[in-house]
């Protein structure tokens, strides 16, 4: 229950940090409300990704959806975009139950590879269905009602905005961290046989974390395509979408509540910073922060990070060195 | 008629090469248990290293094949002695991002050093055909389908008759079992990986004459030689000649008869069927 609430303060911490980005960056709003973005879309990611321990590499097509969905609705049938942003959490939960239903029965590398099959063909339909989502020229989304005089195109709203997704998101993730249905995920996570036979049902239970993944995800796609404001794709539908968010979540640290905001944080400000040096190579550090995390911390910054600060607080307590030897 | 036996033959010849990195695939999940998410980022590593061999120094792309051959062992080799093997018995979702990172590494690497221009070489042969019976053959992807078919016949050479590659397929059976019997599983996973490779980056050289090469052209290798793998059975090395030549056709015929903007999603639709309906391959469960 304390640690509950030490997690609950720090979440409001980190959101009040964020609530002064527009003033300490003014000049770097985009790189802003892209960091909130991906900091939600990949918490979202993870509630399926870490949480529940099932890797998947087909997300672009949750954010594609929400995008695609207010985007249409809006240009087509003039539907505010909060009602659109609705529809497409519902949309994507409904897809999310139906994709579940059919690819949980795959585990491991079966389920990762059904997830990129899922999305890219997904995209393709995205790409060739021009009467219905505009094909690969993509969509523009012009203008877009003023709730409360609120413009939605002006970054400032779109960081505020961003910013409450994002916490959302993280209140998502800290419920994950203690509730029942947090620990079913975890269980599964570790063993799925073991936790079958705890009474938990595996199938039933990732499908409900893949719908709220996904609706998640969707929220974010959602806001995504109003920043864009023009999307195609190739933007919001693509794998390297999908790679990217799992990257974000996994490097910052997996099944936990502040490493894909952490993870987001890091990378993102990172590719803004060396963006000028390696232009598009941009993913470059994606790959070598991968390669070093699964190597070297296999938990991500954030078990890193509690690795260090153990080690550093309390030395390694005191077990005689000969117990310490394999044992036979 | 001849327009069915033109489009069937052509998905067949396109079909050879997607065999060709649907095995390297198939070998490494067969002997270490990982799927290699860096596969077609080997192909396009294949790809640069010609065209930097034709550019630079001349070599003809099917002249540089042992060179790619040699080279592809000896960096498959290091990778999986660098990356592969110090996780290799972590959970799976461990090695896929492993080799999501390295495909990742390579393919920005390109980008840093080649740019995103797409390139491509021209050769006196690059656009000659051969008719017969009324039906054309592309000459480049002819000689292709003739070299993959040398390549998997020195496979199947080494992994059935050498004592290294009865090493493979000892420990692609039973690891445990194959250490008891004295062998190194350790070096029989690391030219596995390396094999893979080799196989993976000739099919990038053979690609180069017909096709553009971009950076980021292996992702989409990376796919194909993922539903080649699953239509045979993953880990099935004879399973990819058939899953290679399955989608070959099968993209060939849906672009000409269906719609050719749907030519990659035949392929996987497919796959998922395959995947959920018969998750051992369309040829059983045989594996190496």
């Amino acid at each position: 229950m304390r640690d509950r609430l030490k997690t609950l303060a720090w979440l409001g911490a980190v959101l009040v940090a964020f609530t002064l980005y527009p003033w300490a960056f003014p000049t770097k709003l985009n790189l802003g409300v892209v960091i909130v973005l991906f900091a939600g879309m990949a918490t979202a990611w993870d509630v399926l990704g870490g949480w529940a321990g099932q890797l998947s590499l087909g997300h672009a097509a949750l954010v594609g959806i929400g995008g695609y969905t207010l985007a249409l609705l809006s240009l087509r049938a003039g539907v505010p975009p909060w009602w659109g942003l609705l529809a497409g959490m519902a949309l994507t939960g409904a897809v999310a139950a139906f994709w579940g239903w059919i690819v949980f029965r795959l585990r491991g590398p079966y389920f990762v590879l059904s997830t990129i099959a899922v999305a890219e063909i997904l995209r393709l339909v995205a790409i060739n269905w021009k009467d219905l989502t505009g094909g690969a020229e993509g969509l523009f989304l012009r203008e877009l009602p003023r709730p409360f005089g609120l413009d939605l195109f002006n970054r400032t709203v779109e960081f505020y905005l961003a910013l409450a997704y994002l916490g959302v998101a993280l209140l998502v993730a800290w419920w994950l961290s203690w509730s029942r249905f947090g620990y079913s995920l975890q269980a599964i996570r570790e063993d799925q046989d073991s936790a079958m036979a705890m009474g938990i049902n595996p199938t039933r239970t990732k499908i409900l974390a893949f719908m709220v993944s996904a609706a998640l995800t969707a929220m974010g796609g959602s806001l995504y395509a109003i920043y864009l404001s023009f999307f195609e794709p190739h933007i919001v539908l693509d794998i390297g979408l999908s790679v990217e968010l799992a990257l974000i979540a996994y490097i910052g640290g997996a099944g936990t509540v502040f490493g894909p905001t952490i993870g987001a944080v890091v990378l993102l400000a990172a590719g803004d910073l060396f963006r000028n040096y390696f232009q598009q190579a941009n993913l470059l550090i994606y790959g070598i922060l991968i390669i070093l995390v699964v190597r070297f911390a296999p938990e991500g910054i954030v078990g890193g990070w509690h690795a260090l600060v153990r080690r550093l607080i309390r030395p390694a307590p005191g077990v005689p060195v000969e117990v310490r030897g394999e044992r036979p | 008629m001849t327009t069915f036996l033109q489009v069937l033959m052509t998905g067949i010849l396109t079909g050879g090469v997607y065999a060709l990195v649907g095995i390297g695939l198939s070998l490494i999940f067969g002997v270490m248990r990982i799927v290699n998410f860096a596969h077609g980022e080997f192909v396009a590593l294949g790809m640069y290293a010609s065209l930097l061999l034709f550019q630079s120094l001349g070599i003809d792309p099917y002249l540089a094949i042992p060179l790619i051959i040699v080279g592809g062992i000896v960096l498959g080799a290091v990778v999986e002695r660098v990356f592969i093997a110090p996780i290799i018995a972590a959970p799976e979702h461990v090695s896929i991002l492993m080799t999501v990172g390295v495909g990742l590494v390579i393919s920005n690497l390109l980008l840093f050093g080649f740019g995103a221009h797409p390139q491509s070489i021209f050769t006196w042969y690059s656009t000659k055909t051969v008719r017969i019976a009324g039906v054309t053959f592309s000459g480049p992807l002819s000689v292709s389908f003739l070299i993959t078919l040398a390549v998997i016949v020195g496979l199947y050479w080494v992994l059935t008759r050498t004592e290294i590659g009865r090493a493979m397929r000892a420990t692609a059976q039973n690891r445990d079992a194959a250490e008891l019997q004295g062998i190194n599983t350790g070096v029989a996973r690391m030219l596995a990986f390396g094999i893979g490779v080799a196989l993976a980056a000739v099919s990038g050289t053979l690609l180069l004459p017909v096709l553009y090469v971009i950076p980021t052209i292996g992702g989409v290798f990376t796919l194909k030689a993922f539903v080649v793998t699953v239509l045979g059975g993953m880990g099935n090395v004879l399973g990819a000649i058939g899953g290679g030549l399955i989608l070959g056709v099968t993209e060939s015929l849906g672009a000409a008869y269906i719609s050719s903007g749907y030519r990659d999603a035949f392929g996987l639709i497919a796959f998922l069927a395959v995947l959920l309906l018969r998750p051992a391959g369309l040829f059983g469960k045989s594996r190496v």
